[in-house]
Parts: C-alpha cells; structure tokens; sequence
C-alpha cells in the first residue's frame, strides 16, 4: 500500500534525528524501519528527497552510501581530510 | 627506471607469438615508456600462470565521497614483488550513448590517464562504461574531479545499483532503428541518478536499449529490462528491389556473406524458405507478407535491406530478466510488453519500472537478480505487481508452460482443494 510521502518523509526524520543521538550514520537499510508499512524503494526515494532539501545530508563509507543529520558527527569533508 | 623490464616473463611473452596483436606486446610497450605499473602487472600475470591462481584481492571499501559505485577495488596480494601495483583500482567512466567521441576527448582523457593512472584503458568492457585500469585510491578523488568538471562525464554503475545503461549506435548510423536508442539511453540514465549511484538494490540492474530486433547490444541476452525497437504495422515492400535482388542487381545481405561463391541468390531457398513463421510467399511475381504472423527474426529485412525495410508506426518491446551464468544457468529476458510508443519523457515506461524496483526490492533476496526473483516467484506474480496481462506471446509453447493460472478470486465461487487428500492420490 503506497503511503503519504510527507508523512512518510517526516517519519524518517524524526526516526534519523532519534538514531543520530547514538548512531550518527545510517544504512538504507536502517532507514527502512523507519515506516515498516513502505516500500523500500518509496524509503529511498523520501529520504533522497530529505537530502536535497537539507534536512538529511549523505555520507560516505567510500563504497556505501550512508545518511546521517546535518550536525551530528563527522562531515564528508571532516571524514575525508 | 621502467625502461628496463625487470621481470622476466616467459609464459607472458609466449601470447605475443599468436597470429593477432597481443594485450601483452601492448602492456609491455606501455611500461617501457615509463609506466612501472605495467611491467609489475606482466610480472604478476607471469606468477599467476606458475601458480595457477590470481594474486588479485577483489573488493574492499574504496570509492569516491558521495557515490556508493563507479570504483572497483583492486589490490595486489603480493605487494612486495610488485610494489607499484599495490593498489590497481579499476574506474569505471560513463560512456555517452552508442559511444561517439570526438579525438579531443579521448586524448584529454589518455593524458589524464597517463598522469594519474597506469595509462591502460579498456574501451570499452562489457558493461559498455570507458574502463580505466588501475590508479592508487589517493588518485582517486583528483581523477572524479578531473572526470566531472574538466571532461564533462560522470563514473558508471558498479555494486548493487543500477548499471550504466547502454545502447547499440540506433538513428545515429543505422537505418534499422525504430526508436531512438541513445536519447531513451540518455533520458534513463539522468533519470536514474540516485539508482546509478547510490547503491539501495538487491543486486545489479541493467537496461539495455537496441535499435530494432537485431540487438546489436545483446539487450535480451545480458539485460535486466531489455528495450528493443520494433513496429507494429507493416514491413515496407519495394517490389522493383525485391526483382533486382532476384535477378542479381543486387547483392543480398548488402555483400557480406560474399567471400565464397554461393551461386544465384534464391530468394525461395534463402529467404521465403527460412523464414520462422513461414509468412511469406511469391504471388504473381510480386512478395507477399503475412504481417500478422512476423515474429521479428528481421532475416528478410538482413538479406534485402534495399527491398524491405521495418514499418513506419514503431516502438519497442520491452523483455524482463536476462542474466548471465554465475549462480544459476544463463537466462534470455521474457518478453512483458509487446509493443510501448517509447516517447519522451517515457512516463508509461518508467511507471512500469517503478513498480518493477519496488517489487524487486521488496521480495528479491540479497544477490538476486530481476530474473531469478521472476524464476522463483513465478511469471504470473511478475505480471501482477506490473500490472500487466498475460497475453499467448509469453508462453513458449501451449500446454507445455502454461505458467499462468486462475487464482481462486477470478473465478465465480471459487473453489476449495484439500492438498493432503490430493498428495494421497498423486505423488509429489
């Protein structure tokens, strides 16, 4: 069943912020339970929507992607230096 | 000094006695122009022949900031023999749509190479991406700069995300095309951004787009979602070539074919005769076409290129779940959707591929591909979450696979079955 984008975009930050306390870098895959009634692929798709507007940023492990919040932890460029 | 080989390499030198150029000769010119890395790489193909094993580790973290593909980890297991290929990570670079170029590019990219990388290249590997081979990972990062901002090209896919797609060289250079392959090539790879790069799939996904049903690419036999032109009116006839080709005015399958003398051309024998469907015929001096049994082998159209020619309402069939042998045997793609305009900005055909990933990366086990998870499923699960219809065309023969089945909601009343009472009767 599809799910509202929005409210599924706001579960997931609020799921990262939560993690980001403890965790400063997630997986997709942590993402995911987030909304254990999405998709995976709608999951992908919100949180890559939270990166362009800012609220969530991407990292690198260098072969994986990862999210993290802005403000929490290491930046690529902090980790990258 | 790298001007001097300093391994020596009987077993390597051995392929440079074949009838063809050699990748030896050219690796070994290459490093004794000054490139260390390609002495070291002989010499460690030299060990891996006397030991029988690769001395390549594959893997390993190692890419660019931001992008979860593109770089292939490559490290030397005996480093100390072979101190300058330590590291040999492999890039893979986005070719453009059916591989044009002009010399200026592809001189700024050797020199590029050259100044920081082995200087070796493979244009282009199978995936279709221009293949730089082995660079130090703290080149890497100058060579994606270098790549993205002075060379205007982007790395390709590698790891579970969507590889680069590719395309056979379509309206740019080839007459058969009924779609054009490199902007639905294009479109899909922009399209695409997050799954080329940010790997979130069970395993790899790959399009490939061919022109008409030649498939210059091989799309049906190596793609996950193969786009292949094709038209749904009638081949065009010209009558007055079809006579020319019967007469001999014209040399069938455009001269090719022609280093032996094979006799007259027999348009009965090697044209009506050969046809799969057998839906054509001479009629009053004149070929006739059933258009409705034509299965698209495109023999005819090969053979009298002049004469006949596809037909003019064109699209693309689009066929799901090809795959090479790694873990189960080969498998060629199945065919899903007969016939899709495929027009800009192809809305109908990324729809379809939506529901395709999100099925996939919902039910597909870690390493499996399109077409095994359509194995194990089962088609007509496939065709339910695309929202397809199965039509005959997808099966293979009748009665021998008929994959698709009533499920108990379609039929009035339903029905009830007791398995155990049926496996007391048949045995399993």
């Amino acid at each position: 069943m599809a799910v509202n984008k929005e409210e599924l975009k706001q579960k997931i930050l609020e799921f990262a912020t939560k993690k980001a306390a403890h965790k400063s870098k997630m997986y997709i895959k942590d993402l995911y339970k987030a909304d254990p009634n999405a998709k995976p692929r709608e999951v992908k798709n919100a949180a890559n929507e939270l990166v362009r507007e800012g609220k969530l940023e991407f990292f690198s492990s260098g072969s994986t992607v990862m999210y993290g919040v802005p403000g929490f932890g290491k930046t690529t460029e902090e980790a990258f230096e | 000094m790298a001007d001097v080989k300093k391994h020596d390499t009987p077993m390597v030198d051995d392929l440079k006695k074949g009838p063809w150029p050699s990748f030896a000769d050219d690796i070994e010119e290459k490093g004794l122009s000054g490139k260390q890395e390609c002495l070291d790489l002989l010499g460690q193909l030299e060990l891996s022949f006397k030991h029988k094993e690769t001395h390549w580790k594959h893997g390993g973290i190692v890419g660019v900031f931001g992008y979860g593909g593109g770089v292939i980890g490559r490290y030397s297991d005996v480093p100390d023999m072979f101190p300058s290929i330590a590291h040999f990570h492999t890039i893979r670079v986005n070719q453009p749509a059916s591989k044009f170029y002009n010399s200026k590019f592809l001189r700024k990219l050797c020199d590029l190479w050259d100044h920081r990388g082995s200087g070796m290249t493979n244009f282009h590997g199978s995936t279709g991406d221009m293949v730089l081979l082995g660079t130090k990972t703290e080149e890497l990062e100058p060579v994606f700069y270098d790549l993205t901002h002075q060379m205007g090209c982007d790395l390709g896919g590698s790891g579970s995300n969507l590889r680069t797609p590719s395309c056979c060289v379509g309206k740019a250079r080839c007459e058969y095309a009924c779609i054009d392959t490199q902007e639905i090539c294009y479109d899909l790879t922009q399209t695409f951004q997050d799954e080329l790069h940010r790997p979130a799939f069970p395993y790899k996904f790959k399009f490939k787009v061919s022109g008409c049903p030649n498939d210059c690419v091989a799309a049906i036999a190596r793609s996950c979602c193969s786009i292949i032109g094709t038209w749904r009116d009638d081949i065009r006839i010209d009558q007055d070539a079809v006579k020319a080709y019967m007469a001999g005015e014209l040399k069938p399958n455009a001269g090719a074919h022609s280093d032996k003398d094979w006799g007259a051309f027999d348009i009965q024998k090697e044209v009506i005769d050969l046809c799969p469907s057998q839906c054509m015929k001479m009629e009053d001096g004149e070929l006739k076409i059933n258009n409705r049994e034509c299965v698209r082998c495109m023999h005819c159209i090969n053979t009298m290129p002049e004469a006949l020619r596809p037909g003019t309402d064109t699209g693309a069939t689009i066929l799901c779940g090809a795959k090479a042998p790694i873990l189960e045997g080969a498998q060629m793609s199945t065919l899903v959707i007969p016939f899709i305009k495929m027009e800009p900005p192809y809305d109908e055909f990324k729809d379809f591929v939506d529901k395709v990933w999100e099925w996939w990366m919902e039910e597909g086990k870690n390493r499996e591909r399109l077409g095994e998870l359509i194995q194990r499923k089962s088609l007509q699960e496939f065709l339910r979450i695309a929202e397809l219809k199965p039509i005959p065309q997808m099966v293979k023969e009748p009665r021998s696979n008929p994959y698709v089945f009533w499920g108990e909601d379609e039929v009035e009343g339903g029905w009830k079955r007791d398995v155990k009472a049926f496996r007391a009767r048949h045995a399993a």
